[in-house]
């Protein structure tokens, strides 16, 4: 099955070949924000069990935790990395108290870094690199509604700031 | 207690849900509550930047933080992205001497310093504080009116980090509620994420998302469905316009802010309110709101 209009690189693990135990990965993989936990899995799949995307991905997120004790660097190439919605409800929830969805944010910066994101994430970075905003205050609506202008702000500080941390030159093995 | 706060918009709110900001301050200043501008405030980066580099996303939160704690105020937002972002940063910074000291050596030029001093707090729990004075104002009782309420995912989870309400049972915004003498309905996706997040990635997703949670929040019985987040109000008051089920039966509800709702009960001004610029039509429950 494919998701229509989905994201994604791959349907499924049916017919695929995969270089595993690739220990550096893995490794690199404990070492991200809330990853120390990880080989702690032991696959109950209760993560999956609540997740709103279950149905809706094809490589489920219990999966993607096996596939990285596993080392299989391809992770980084299923629907689950950028269809997870950020709920949380997973990490919440998981038994062996790991953190499933801070696991899954780094994924996507290392995903991101290997060039594989939607473009609205690839828009996203210029747009707030430029403008310090994701979105620009409507100024016709809030004079109806006689809301004062949003304060302020100097985009030079946020653009020095953004440069000095590398935002605009992500690149593999930083 | 204080009840002065510099007050952290976000992007989305002026974008989009100035019936939000309208309605918060309306709300804010007939309880005494003072909200600063925050000069200087950019975007929390949110989940976005947050997926695509994590030190980057430190910064720019790490740098609102900043800013607050210089001029000595705590922070209030009334979005849950704002809310969960900022308090993520600030849990991360706390915890970890290494990303701390990374984020002030970037925050070293700007004069700015991130020492954990400031309080993030979201304007319903603010709100949830002052439980008691609300119950003395409402003056406009809302009985009979049936609420599935939405707290959205960062409002709540995860818990060790938003540390506000129960996250498996909350219950404290729809204590607010209930004292307007509505009923906040028991309903089977309450807790299921709005699937705002994903408009970035997949809108196709996103949208079976929200048609599971309309089909759970209709099927409650629910007249309206409310919240406290632009982010899920995005899904439930703008995505849904058009919307139905696979029999095709709409799938809209009228979509409140939880400050309009306490603003209507309270009888504040409804031009403050901003009712007129809620996407779905209120008609169906206009004769118990008053309107
Ligand atoms: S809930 Fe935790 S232990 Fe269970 S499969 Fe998911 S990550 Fe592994
Ligand atoms: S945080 Fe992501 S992976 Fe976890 S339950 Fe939510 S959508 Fe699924």
């Amino acid at each position: 099955m494919t998701v229509a209009g989905s994201w994604g690189k791959f349907d499924s693990f049916e017919g695929r070949k995969f270089d595993v135990l690739d220990a550096e990965f893995t490794h690199a993989v404990t070492e991200l924000l809330g990853g120390q936990d990880l080989t702690a899995c032991f696959q109950c799949a209760k993560c999956s069990a609540g997740c709103p995307v279950s149905d809706k991905v094809n490589i489920q997120v219990h999966e993607v935790m096996r596939m990285l004790v596993l080392g299989i660097r391809d992770v980084l190439q299923t629907d689950m990395i950028w269809l997870c919605t950020t709920c949380y409800t997973c990490q919440e929830r998981c038994p062996q108290g790991i953190s499933i969805t801070d696991i899954l944010f780094g994924l996507k910066n290392m995903a991101f870094r290997n060039g594989i994101a939607p473009p609205g994430y690839v828009a996203a970075r210029q747009t707030l690199y430029e403008r310090g905003r994701l979105y620009e205050p409507t100024d016709w609506e809030r004079e109806d509604l006689e809301l004062e202008n949003v304060p302020e702000l100097d985009v030079d500080e946020t653009r020095g700031l953004l440069e000095r941390l590398g935002l605009m030159c992500l690149q593999e093995d930083e | 207690m204080t009840m002065r706060y510099e007050v952290f918009l976000g992007c989305a709110i002026p974008n989009r849900f100035n019936n939000y900001e309208s309605s918060m301050r309306a709300v804010a200043e007939h309880l005494g509550i003072e909200l600063l501008d925050f000069e200087g405030a950019s975007c929390c980066g949110t989940v976005v930047l947050k997926s695509i580099d994590e030190m980057s996303w430190l910064g720019l939160s790490g740098r609102n933080i900043a800013l607050a704690e210089k001029r000595g105020h705590d922070i209030v937002t009334p979005c849950n992205g704002c809310f969960g972002s900022l308090k993520d940063v600030d849990h991360v910074l706390h915890d970890s001497e290494e990303f701390r000291e990374k984020v002030n050596e970037a925050l070293a030029p700007l004069g700015l310093r991130y020492t954990g001093k400031v309080r993030i707090r979201h304007f319903v729990e603010v709100l949830y504080d002052l439980r008691e004075e609300i119950r003395r104002r409402i003056v406009r009782p809302l009985d009979g009116l049936k609420i599935a309420f939405h707290p959205g995912c960062h409002l709540i989870r995860p818990s060790s980090v938003a540390g506000f309400d129960d996250p498996e049972l909350p219950h404290k915004v729809d204590e607010l509620l209930e004292l307007t003498g509505a009923r906040s309905i028991p309903w089977p996706l309450k807790l299921r994420c709005c699937g705002s997040p994903l408009l970035i990635a997949s809108e196709d997703v996103a949208t079976r998302i929200l048609q599971e949670k309309m089909r759970s929040a209709i099927d409650a019985g629910a007249d309206c469905i409310v919240t406290n987040c632009p982010a899920c109000h995005m899904q439930f008051d703008v995505q849904v316009l058009g919307l139905k089920d696979e029999d095709g039966s709409s799938l809209e509800l009228p979509a409140l802010f939880v400050t309009q709702v306490l603003g209507i009960a309270m009888g504040l001004d409804h031009d403050r309110l901003a009712l007129e610029t809620n996407r779905v039509s209120l008609d169906p429950i206009a004769e118990v709101l008053g309107l």
